[in-house]
């Protein structure tokens, strides 16, 4: 389930035109590294919610910004599974 | 401080080029920009005709992470901004403190955009809803975006005086830099309103040209035959400066803004008022601030969008203020078509071509002038005549009224 996760990551910040090349699990999204401003924070988590029909609530999409690649993705799963399991 | 204001930029996208020089040649020459919109336009089948700006690739004006959520207006207002400010030769925190910039950059804003999203809402729920909606439709983001890329921190606004906007956008820059609260003024106008949504509301309102078999034949100011206007795309954006900042500085200046008036109608949501006396008395107001008399305008670029009821009132307006000393007067629009506010900054610097050029460009497709629009037009082929001063009319739905009289650079 991550390794998907990760992968429509990885295509929706192409279409989002954020350059993949050098990012990997330890890459963290906000400014530190992957560099998406808060609306790009906020873009990525509602193309999350229609892929995989999570809900995040509005403040989550700041916090976001200090996760990493692979926290992220981890993070989607566990609503998954969890939405999936109610 | 002197009251002198310099234009030393010209930038210009419009559907007949992006070059002052060429958008005079083609009104000059009468090559016309408009056409049945072709398959794959957003207009295809929805409209007759339509005069269509020229493709701008948006990450070729803006970085490719913005440039993929901006509505086309701003793509045109940041390439039209560019571009004046490169003829003016200025950059911002070298040649001016970024403090004493300011920009008055108008529009509608991105109603596409908003169509667009409108649709999304109501297929896909929240979810259809971009983050970056905002900054694509709201109608100051042009300025700010401007402001973004050139790094001005000055006053920033926008008028939403619809098809004034332009003109209102020059005559707010007069006015702040005799204040002195600028040295440096970029201001103008940018519409995009080539989409379904917004035609068709033009098109119900019976206020757009329609069965004509040749589309460069639809957009006739002041013809008899005449049955509205063409929609058109655009933006103009003139750099406008104190003139002694300009001088100390060693600019090239073009064309003096010497005056400008501004009124409402107060009569009517849609329709100007038939007496044209609002119009009129912008256009005295502006003789008034330029410190001129009617003989002293040797052109005036009217509004003459192509309405039964809007060149009828123009001709009124015009024949009340000038009389006897009536200037050549002609409508660009019959080529351009009209770009909404965006025409007027168009139109102010085709007749800025003018003062410099002494040549007055003629109304296309007016073959047969109504008895209602009796002016002294120009018509056929362009008026070869040494001009001082020119006039340039700007009507917007709503009433609004704005004239802007330029003159000769070292007059």
């Amino acid at each position: 389930m991550t390794s998907e996760i990760r992968q429509f990551l990885f295509e929706s910040l192409t279409v989002m035109k954020y350059s993949t090349a050098d990012m990997d699990d330890d890459t963290v999204l906000g400014p530190a590294g992957a560099d998406l401003e808060s609306l790009a924070l906020a873009e990525l988590s509602l193309r999350v919610e229609d892929h995989f029909g999570v809900r995040f609530e509005e403040d989550e999409a700041e916090m976001f910004a200090a996760m990493t690649v692979g926290e992220f993705c981890a993070e989607v799963a566990r609503r998954v599974q969890t939405a999936s399991a109610t | 401080m002197s009251r002198g204001v310099a234009v030393t930029g010209i930038g210009l996208v419009s559907p007949v080029g992006t070059v002052v020089e060429e958008v005079f040649d083609a009104v000059c020459a009468g090559r016309s920009a408009l056409v049945r919109p072709p398959e794959g336009h957003a207009l295809h089948g929805v409209v007759d005709v339509a005069a269509i700006g020229p493709a701008i690739d948006p990450e070729s004006v803006i970085p490719p992470k913005d440039a993929r959520v901006v509505d086309r207006s701003i793509v045109m207002a940041v390439r039209a901004a560019e571009d004046a400010l490169a003829d003016a030769a200025i950059e911002v925190g070298r040649d001016v403190d970024p403090y004493r910039v300011a920009i008055v950059l108008s529009g509608v804003g991105g109603l596409e955009t908003l169509a667009r999203q409108a649709v999304e809402r109501s297929t896909r729920g929240r979810l259809g809803i971009s983050p970056f909606m905002l900054p694509g439709v709201l109608p100051n983001m042009a300025a700010a975006r401007v402001a973004i890329k050139f790094g001005v921190r000055g006053y920033t606004s926008s008028s939403g005086t619809a098809c004034a906007a332009g003109g209102q956008s020059i005559g707010e820059a007069v006015r702040i830099l005799r204040s002195g609260e600028a040295d440096v003024v970029v201001c103008g106008c940018t519409e995009a309103p080539l989409f379904p949504t917004f035609a068709d509301a033009f098109g119900n309102a019976l206020a757009l040209a329609r069965g004509w078999a040749d589309p460069t034949a639809a957009s006739r100011p002041f013809d008899r035959r005449r049955n509205g206007f063409v929609l058109g795309e655009g933006a103009g954006v003139l750099v406008l400066e104190r003139a002694e900042f300009a001088r100390a500085r060693g600019a090239t200046v073009h064309a003096q803004v010497l005056g400008w008036g501004a009124t409402s109608d107060g009569y009517h949501p849609t329709t100007p008022r038939p007496d044209g006396s609002s119009a009129a008395e912008s256009m005295r107001l502006a003789l008034r601030d330029a410190g001129l008399s009617t003989a002293d305008i040797g052109y005036l670029n009217a509004h003459g969008t192509g309405t039964k009821a809007g060149d009828a009132a123009e001709t009124m307006a015009i024949r009340g203020v000038y009389g006897d000393d009536m200037p050549p007067v002609s409508s660009t629009k019959g080529v351009t078509g009209h770009m909404l506010g965006a025409s007027g900054v168009v139109e102010a610097s085709i007749a800025i071509m003018a003062l410099r050029k002494g040549v007055l460009p003629p109304t296309h497709n007016l073959d047969d002038p109504d008895p209602a629009c009796d002016l002294d037009h120009v018509r056929g082929e362009p008026r070869t005549t040494d001009v001082a001063a020119v006039m340039s009319n700007s009507f917007g739905f709503g009433g609004h009224n704005v004239s802007v009289i330029l003159g000769r650079a070292g007059g």
